[in-house]
């Protein structure tokens, strides 16, 4: 391992975290603060019943900046998401310039308005189950996300979502 | 008029009889029952699309009616359907969504449909070719050559989708079924073989006319941001719905404006084949099935009702077989974006018929629910819904606006011309 890998990577682990929080508390540009210009997106899935890789989402920066501007214009369901994000593996590259890493989350939606507010508001279900696949690049002691494939195990996905995930 | 009491509430709205139904057609225990068997065991349903099982020995599983149905690609290239339950003691015999019989199993021969229970196996044609142990067990009494599995109909047809029909003896056979209002999507999807590149499902509490109901109208673009803001236009208040036999509806095109919502592109580069740049078709058949058709990606929803308050929608994508991977990517996009489990507009649909489902729980009061939009048949007229009624009316021998009713008692002409 590079001499500063140690370092490299809880500095990786961290930026991962408060992507989470950042997400979690539906704070878009705290989320893309962390991320580089060349950032690209993708909530991606395998479908064992059409036998496909498939892409459910996905955009480049900019995209992502205009989808988070234009939420307040769409109709949404806005039962908060909790992430719970587990980071489970940190690779730093040699030339420790960039990393990537795996983590796995559980995404529990908390109800509010999504169905009928008076019987299951406040109740927290199961949404999504996935792994983060991540790629950073490393400069001044910061990790700053490049890519993010979000990638679901779920394909029954009910009433879906408007928000990054 | 300012508030009403519950009589006013309850009173007739004042429309014509067909303008508006009894909310217990979307909540009633028994009608639901009644559809399963007099309607969905009976029609033609698309189950999947033959790019699901492109290869000789591939297998798609799916069900109609809580029957569990197999479709498979004989050595020959023939699809066929079979109900997907062994002949034995009736263990659901593939489990999995999809595969291939190239792979033997645990329990039996490669190129076989093998139940894995006690090893019974059978070809891609449905006959029965092994029973463990059958003459000790059955002497002469019973033979592998009476242990087929049940057939059903089935074709590939419309754009590649494979249809299956529970019923032997269908009134009507798919063409006639349905080919009239594919006409308008026929030359674009039939001119080469497609391919379906998304899948997933929604599980909501609500009807499942509800969903075909909005799939059905387009009064309400008022809810959705992207279509107000790429497509109100005159184009767009002047396009059309159009009805036809057997409770079908087509929306007529018009020219969509993508450009205006931030972001968004054109689709003319990769329009189907023969369809003019950025134009938007969709059919909707009874008694739950919707093909639309946005200038370069095809989806198709279709319902599986689970109970009066509870629908299965699966939603597919489709583009053309010979795509290039860049030109893939664009109409996953352009599909994803709008029609996606995390696009701007299926969410909000879904979020739609979601309250509907609450307001309309079995129990729940029955209430008016208005179908009464007349405006010459253009886009916010609610032509496609009293269409559909009219045909559901028929199917279930109910009155849509008073389910206790025959509606053959006030619909006598028509039912003497049906019955022919
Ligand atoms: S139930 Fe299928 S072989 Fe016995
Ligand atoms: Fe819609």
């Amino acid at each position: 391992m590079h001499k500063n890998g140690a370092d490299a990577a809880s500095v990786v682990r961290d930026t991962i975290y408060r992507a989470t929080m950042a997400l979690d508390d539906q704070k878009w540009e705290d989320w893309l603060g962390l991320c580089e210009p060349e950032f690209h997106y993708a909530i991606t899935a395998f479908s064992p019943e059409i036998n496909k890789d498939m892409i459910y989402l996905q955009g480049g920066r900019k995209d992502m900046e205009t989808l988070v501007r234009l939420l307040p214009k769409h109709n949404t369901d806005h039962s908060p998401l909790r992430r719970h994000t587990s980071v489970y593996t940190v690779d730093v590259d040699d030339d420790a310039k960039s990393a990537t890493a795996v983590s796995s989350f559980v995404i529990y939606q908390n109800m509010l308005d999504g169905v009928n507010s008076h019987i299951d508001s406040g109740e927290s279900r199961l949404f999504l189950v996935g792994k983060y696949h991540d790629t950073f690049k490393l400069e001044n002691g910061k990790a700053k996300f490049v890519k993010r494939e979000v990638r679901i195990d779920n394909r029954r996905l009910d009433k879906g979502s408007h928000w990054p995930i | 008029m300012p508030a009403r009491n519950h009589t006013q509430w309850k009173a007739n709205p004042g429309l014509e009889p067909g303008e508006w139904v009894d909310s217990r057609v979307y909540s009633d225990q028994t009608i639901f029952e009644n559809e399963v068997d007099q309607i969905f065991k009976r029609v033609w349903v698309p189950l999947c699309h033959e790019s699901e099982l492109p290869k000789p020995y591939d297998f798609r599983t799916a069900s109609i009616g809580g029957e569990p149905i197999i479709i498979t690609r004989g050595p020959d290239n023939e699809v066929r359907a079979f109900l997907n339950v062994c002949p034995h003691r009736g263990m659901l015999i593939e489990r999995r969504p999809s595969g291939s019989f190239l792979e033997g199993q645990p329990s039996g021969n490669p190129k076989r449909i093998t139940c894995m229970f006690h090893a019974w196996q059978f070809d891609m044609k449905g006959n029965c070719v092994y029973v463990a142990r059958e003459k000790e067990g059955y002497q002469d009494r019973l033979c592998k050559e009476d242990a087929g599995l049940r057939r059903l109909r089935c074709e590939v047809k419309f754009g590649g989708f494979v249809w299956v029909n529970l019923d032997d003896n269908p009134k009507i056979g798919l063409e006639e079924w349905a080919g009239e209002p594919f006409q308008c999507l026929r030359e674009n999807i039939d001119a080469e073989p497609l391919e379906v590149f998304h899948y997933h499902k929604a599980i909501i509490d609500t009807n499942y006319k509800l969903w075909h109901d909005t799939n059905s109208e387009f009064y309400h673009d008022f809810m959705h941001y992207h279509n107000r803001v790429t497509g109100f236009n005159d184009a767009y208040f002047a396009r059309k719905n159009f009805a036809f036999k057997n409770g079908h509806v087509v929306v007529g095109t018009f020219e969509v404006n993508y450009e205006n919502y931030e972001g968004f592109e054109s689709r003319g580069e990769l329009s189907f084949p023969h369809l003019p740049p950025n134009q938007w078709y969709m059919v909707d058949l009874f008694p739950g099935f919707n093909f639309n058709l946005r200038g370069s990606a095809l989806r198709c929803d279709i319902v599986t009702p689970l109970g009066p308050d509870k629908v299965m929608i699966e939603f597919r994508g489709l583009g053309l077989k010979r795509d290039t991977p860049e030109e893939r990517q664009t109409r996953i996009n352009h599909h994803n974006s709008i029609w996606g489990p995390f696009g701007r507009n299926l969410h909000e649909d879904l979020i739609g018929v979601a309250g509907q489902g609450t307001t309309m729980r079995p129990g729940t009061e029955p209430r008016n629910i208005l179908h009464g939009r007349h405006e010459n048949q253009t886009i916010h007229d609610e032509i496609g819904m009293r269409h559909y009624y009219d045909e559901w009316g028929r199917w279930m021998n109910r009155l849509p606006n008073n389910p206790d009713q025959p509606w053959q008692e006030r619909n006598k002409e028509d039912a003497v011309a049906v019955a022919e």
